[in-house]
């Protein structure tokens, strides 16, 4: 006699208990199952786009130097350079050059970029991973691009980036400095932007203050501006996808509080009958205990792996007109899985625990009710 | 032994609708004899059968069983005692819908924690000596009178109590399954169970082996004496 096997006598019970009204209950498991999912998915996908943002920012400079022509981002002069180098605590600075490209007959955006290290040889191309499939390209195959005078060029791709992050390397294009100046007609005197790394970090501030004053006409966005302004987009997306999803989940608590809390009266008379068969109140309860974890944990762990084939597998394709949309997204990119753990917990104890409570808290009325009554029919 | 000192259980105490159900009654129940609880509806009988089963508490007066007084214990000591020395049979047999007969015979077992293979051979045992091993797997929904109440007996004994109450045991029974389930008192009986019932059924009340009768009407006993 143990109370391992007590725990399963019980248990077994439950089941069979829950398999009697296998309609309700599985009506109840379908709803259940629903509301976590929406839930799990707007976290999964919050959660790891915000981590690609961060991925993508961890090489990223701790300064950006841009030049502003009435307000507006403008080609920046590479004599700038030198009077950033200048600035004290600055262990480096260099030019940048990257932009856009819009792709007409696959309809999409590409980043053009002139990588710092290993850049491409002249007349080849390095391409993502996503882009490679949307456009068809393999390694040797050649790509088409239309330049700022109008003409066609194409360039041999050489290589197609692994996707640790597609975020990052989907839409990407990577190609020599001369091939980037000639293809947008820029000329050797200009770049994008300048990058800047200082030696300590808590200067950021103070140099991106001189460099504003010894260049009146730039501005200058450091690493952790940009950071958050990510956080800041995905979490009021995701705040306005859980705004939409409050009445849907509060239809469920009702619903789900209703089946749980409400004993029907064949269930009140059969606790009546195990009572008086010689179950403890606290049998009782273990029973329903069972009964709510049984329901609410299978809803929870089907929701979830739903929502993770959803968000990782099926690129979110519910949600995407919420919380994905800016140039800088496409719309076929898979996220790399990743889950922060406390925020499942967090909603493990946001679904299952009401429930359990709600099944037994009920019951715990019933059980405690003489037995005799049963005798009384 | 069951000993009923000076018992009165009075409903809905202090209410406009207040019922006194059992006046003052002391009974002593003998050890492995066939007592019956003889009275009309509304005699008290079922309250009568629901103190000796600790399934309710007397407002008044004291319980003993065994020697033992069980009259205040907490719920939790009484439904131990109900477990471990008491089987009952229902009028309504109060079968678990939905489970079948085997999972029915072993649910009052199932909170001691036993293995499940031993409480399974034992149901299985129960169900044989009441030839309703073939019906082990049915849904209990799909049984008649006669086999439900088999089912409810043996549900009874799984945890092999000395005493069996039984409410009203032949109120759903023809005649023919009447005398049967009287053969299976006498088995009871002669493995050594103190069988109490409640019944003001003829076949019940002039069967030989019941030893006493005692007869209960507006909550008192009228005449308590052997079998004649």
């Amino acid at each position: 006699m143990s109370a391992v096997e007590r725990h399963r006598n019980i248990l077994d019970f439950t089941l069979a208990s829950l398999m009697r009204r296998k309609g309700k209950n599985s009506a109840l498991i379908v709803v259940y199952t629903l509301v976590v999912f929406v839930l799990a998915s707007a976290l999964f996908f919050t959660q790891a786009i915000r981590r690609e943002a961060g991925l993508v920012l961890t090489d990223a400079p701790e300064l950006v130097v841009q030049r502003l022509v009435a307000g507006r981002h403008d080609l920046i002069p590479t004599a700038y350079l030198e009077k950033i180098r200048d600035i004290r605590g600055v262990t480096g600075a260099r030019s940048r050059l990257w932009g856009y490209y819009y792709d007409a007959t696959v309809g999409a955006n590409y980043t053009l970029e002139v990588p710092l290290e290993a850049p491409p040889p002249e007349g080849s191309v390095i391409v993502g991973e996503g882009l490679a499939r949307t456009s068809g390209a393999a390694v040797d195959s050649l790509m088409p691009f239309r330049t700022t005078r109008g003409e066609i060029t194409t360039f041999a791709v050489s290589k197609i980036l692994p996707s640790d992050s597609s975020l990052v390397s989907a839409d990407l294009v990577l190609l020599s400095e001369k091939d980037f100046r000639e293809m947008f007609g820029v000329d050797r005197a200009h770049a994008t932007d300048l990058a800047v790394t200082v030696r300590n970090k808590k200067e950021i501030p103070v140099i991106a203050r001189k460099i504003a004053e010894a260049l009146p006409d730039t501005r200058t966005i450091s690493r952790d501006e940009i950071l958050r302004t990510y956080d800041a987009v995905f979490s009021w997306r995701g705040g306005i996808m859980l705004a939409l999803l409050a009445g849907a989940v509060l239809a469920f608590v009702i619903f789900a509080w209703d089946r749980a809390a409400g004993l029907s009266a064949e269930e009140r008379k059969e606790i009546g009958i195990l009572k008086a068969i010689g179950w403890e109140t606290s049998d009782v309860l273990l029973m329903k205990f069972w009964e709510g974890v049984a329901v609410s944990l299978t809803a929870f762990l089907l929701g979830i792996v739903a929502a993770y084939v959803h968000v990782f597998f099926a690129s979110a394709g519910l949600f995407e007109p919420v919380l994905k949309g800016w140039s800088v997204l496409y719309p076929r990119f898979r996220l790399v899985p990743f889950i922060d753990f406390p925020q499942v917990a967090a909603l493990f104890f946001l679904t299952v625990v009401p429930y359990t409570v709600a099944t037994v808290i009920p019951s715990w009325r019933a059980a405690t009710v003489d037995p005799d009554a049963v005798m009384r029919g | 032994m069951i000993d009923l000192q000076d018992i009165q259980k009075t409903f809905n105490k202090g209410r406009p609708n207040e019922y006194v159900a059992v006046r003052r009654v002391s009974l002593k129940v003998e050890p492995q004899l066939v007592t019956v609880l003889k009275g009309p509806s509304g005699s008290g009988k079922t309250t009568l059968l629901s103190l000796l089963g600790c399934m309710t508490r007397p407002t008044s007066g004291r319980i003993f069983l065994d020697g033992r007084e069980i009259t205040s214990l907490p719920e939790r000591f009484l439904t131990e005692i109900r477990r471990r020395t008491y089987g009952f049979i229902f009028q309504q047999f109060n079968l678990v819908k939905g489970i079948t007969v085997l999972e029915n015979v072993m649910l009052p077992a199932y909170p001691t924690g036993e293995r499940r293979a031993v409480l399974r051979d034992r149901a299985m045992e129960l169900l044989e000596l009441f030839s309703m091993a073939h019906k082990a797997p049915s849904k209990v929904e799909w049984l008649s009178g006669g086999e439900s109440q088999r089912v409810a007996i043996a549900r009874a004994l799984i945890n092999d109590p000395g005493y069996v109450i039984a409410d009203e045991p032949t109120a759903h029974l023809d005649t023919a399954l009447s005398r049967e389930f009287m053969e299976i008192v006498a088995t009871l009986k002669g493995r050594g169970k103190t069988i109490v019932m409640a019944s003001h059924d003829p076949i019940v009340c002039s069967e030989g082996l019941v030893d006493r009768i005692v007869e209960v009407r507006d909550g008192s006993l009228v005449s308590d004496g052997p079998h004649r």
